[in-house]
């Protein structure tokens, strides 16, 4: 089962490093970044910063202290620290599991979507017909290979995609007429393009939004489950020495040169050397028929398209492996039948991957507007759930179970309802919603744990709680 | 520079380098384990 999960804790540093960056870089980063770049220009260039830093932030803040305690108590995935910090066997454990589980269906659906995007350019295939190839073949090897398969195929998947962002973005941005061109092009278009943000009615990129963006990107993506579990395969503490740099330097590159693609994009629509098709979520293709207007060959299109693949697969695989362990081990062997067997867990875990790309499969039926809003909105739901119970539980010794329950609840609750209220236009937020969930999980979280006991001396020992990353 | 207002070119140059130095910062004064 370890094998299976946690890659039998052997993960080293190019692998984990490459698994990381495979992990956050997903079809959302190739087609929703750029497709973001082409709609909104350059006020939304703090995108580039704040991913990247978010494997930097998930390594330093979380995965110094959790892999060393993983370590000692032998702990699967991050709802086993949860339990143990909090004392919660059930509650907590179960109900991260579950916000766990939702917010990785819903990302996973943004993925499909992506796979879609791909297969419908190339071979012109349906949009229902692309999302079933997709998933067959990412669902195939994840159940047969659990996190062996998934680190191993990331890893070639991770190399695929740097070398492929590094060739095609370039070519793209010197076929729109270069850098200072694209730029003086969309200044033209409109001189807000190149702002760092913006002001005024009807602004979305405004500083307090990005501010709550940033956040959001850098801390939610952080405690993704996806990204946080591969933490505890890592093999020795010290491929965090340099991890964070490394991964943060690679993804940068790729991250900027796939905004400035998008930005390429505006150029190539503005001279009618590339027309968009007519669909709804149009600017999520700028990519791919970027690449066709920079390379008029059809071998380098596959060659495109495969990468672009590898770059969904790597989030999407993971992510399925991810609701296969939180729904097999914290919710069916930690609370509905503690005495199960590993191999009925692990078939437990096949089983639930399989429901969980079918589900997936349905809600991915129809396309959202913009890819990448589907995906804030899941990092976001992470964000409001999970990043107040995680950092207090790691650094805050008066944080406690009732605390956590009741900012885990509130995070998720309100993030629902905040979420709803933005995607329904009800009230027009300043700030992305998952902050004000946040804000209301990291005040529920002082007043229920100042109001309640706190954990005992030897939990607080055991997990290293304190306000240090190493001792 | 580049075609960008000096503001964002600033901004976002600066902010960029900034974490760059501090993640070196860290790599530079983690304390390795022996294996």
């Amino acid at each position: 089962m370890s094998d299976y999960v946690v890659a039998g804790r052997s993960l080293d540093f190019w692998v984990f490093t490459l698994l990381m960056i495979g992990s956050v870089c997903s079809g959302m980063s190739l087609l929703g970044v750029s497709g973001l770049g082409y709609k909104f220009a350059w006020p939304t260039i703090w995108e580039q910063l704040a991913v990247p830093l978010s494997i930097a932030f998930c390594i330093i803040f979380f995965g110094v202290k959790m892999h060393t305690v993983a370590k000692k108590s032998g702990y699967m995935t991050v709802q086993d620290y949860l339990a143990h910090r909090f004392e919660s066997q059930t509650a907590l454990r179960g109900m991260s599991a579950s916000a766990g589980i939702i917010v990785s269906m819903i990302y996973l659906a943004g993925q499909y979507t992506a796979i879609s995007i791909v297969l419908m350019w190339l071979w012109g295939l349906p949009h229902w017909m692309a999302l079933l190839i997709g998933a067959a073949i990412v669902t195939f090897y994840t159940v047969i290979g659990g996190l062996y398969a998934v680190a191993w195929t990331t890893l070639v998947q991770g190399l695929m995609l740097i070398i492929g962002v590094l060739i095609m973005a370039p070519l793209v941005i010197m076929a729109a007429g270069g850098f200072t061109h694209i730029n003086e092009v969309m200044a033209a278009v409109n001189p807000t393009n190149v702002d760092p943000w913006v002001t005024g009615a009807g602004a979305v990129f405004t500083p307090e939004y990005i501010f709550s963006f940033a956040l959001l990107l850098t801390i939610g993506l952080a405690c993704a489950p996806h990204v946080i579990n591969n933490i505890l395969s890592v093999k020795n503490v010290n491929t965090f020495k340099w991890a964070p740099l490394v991964a943060f330097g690679i993804y940068a590159v790729v991250m900027f040169l796939l905004k400035f693609t998008g930005f390429a994009g505006i150029v190539l629509v503005n001279d009618g050397i590339i027309q968009l098709p007519k669909v709804a979520n149009a600017q999520d293709f700028i990519f791919v028929y970027g690449v066709q207007a920079a390379m008029p060959n059809i071998f380098m299109w596959g060659i495109f398209a495969v990468i672009v693949l590898a770059a969904v697969m790597s989030t999407t695989d993971r992510l399925m492996l991810t609701i296969g362990t939180y729904f097999s081990w914290d919710i069916y062997k930690k609370i509905l039948k503690p005495g199960a067997p590993d191999k009925e867990v692990l078939l437990v875990s096949q089983i639930s991957v399989f429901v969980a790309a079918l589900v997936t499969l349905l809600l991915a039926i129809t396309p959202p507007d913009m890819l990448v809003w589907l995906i804030w909105a899941g990092i976001g739901i992470m964000f409001a759930t999970f990043a107040v119970p995680m950092l207090s539980g790691l650094y805050w010794r008066r944080a406690t179970r009732e605390g956590a329950l009741v900012s885990m609840a509130l995070g998720l609750i309100t993030s629902l309802v905040f979420g709803g209220i933005s995607y329904f236009k009800l009230v027009k937020l300043p700030m992305h919603f998952s902050f004000y969930a946040f804000v209301i999980a990291v005040v529920a979280m002082i007043v229920v744990s100042l109001m309640t006991k706190q954990t005992n001396e030897k939990v607080l020992a055991e997990t290293m709680t304190g306000w240090y990353i190493r001792k | 520079m580049f075609g960008l207002p000096t503001i964002t070119t600033v901004l976002v140059g600066g902010a960029f380098l900034l974490i760059i130095i501090a993640l070196l910062y860290w790599g530079l004064t983690f304390k390795e384990i022996p294996s």
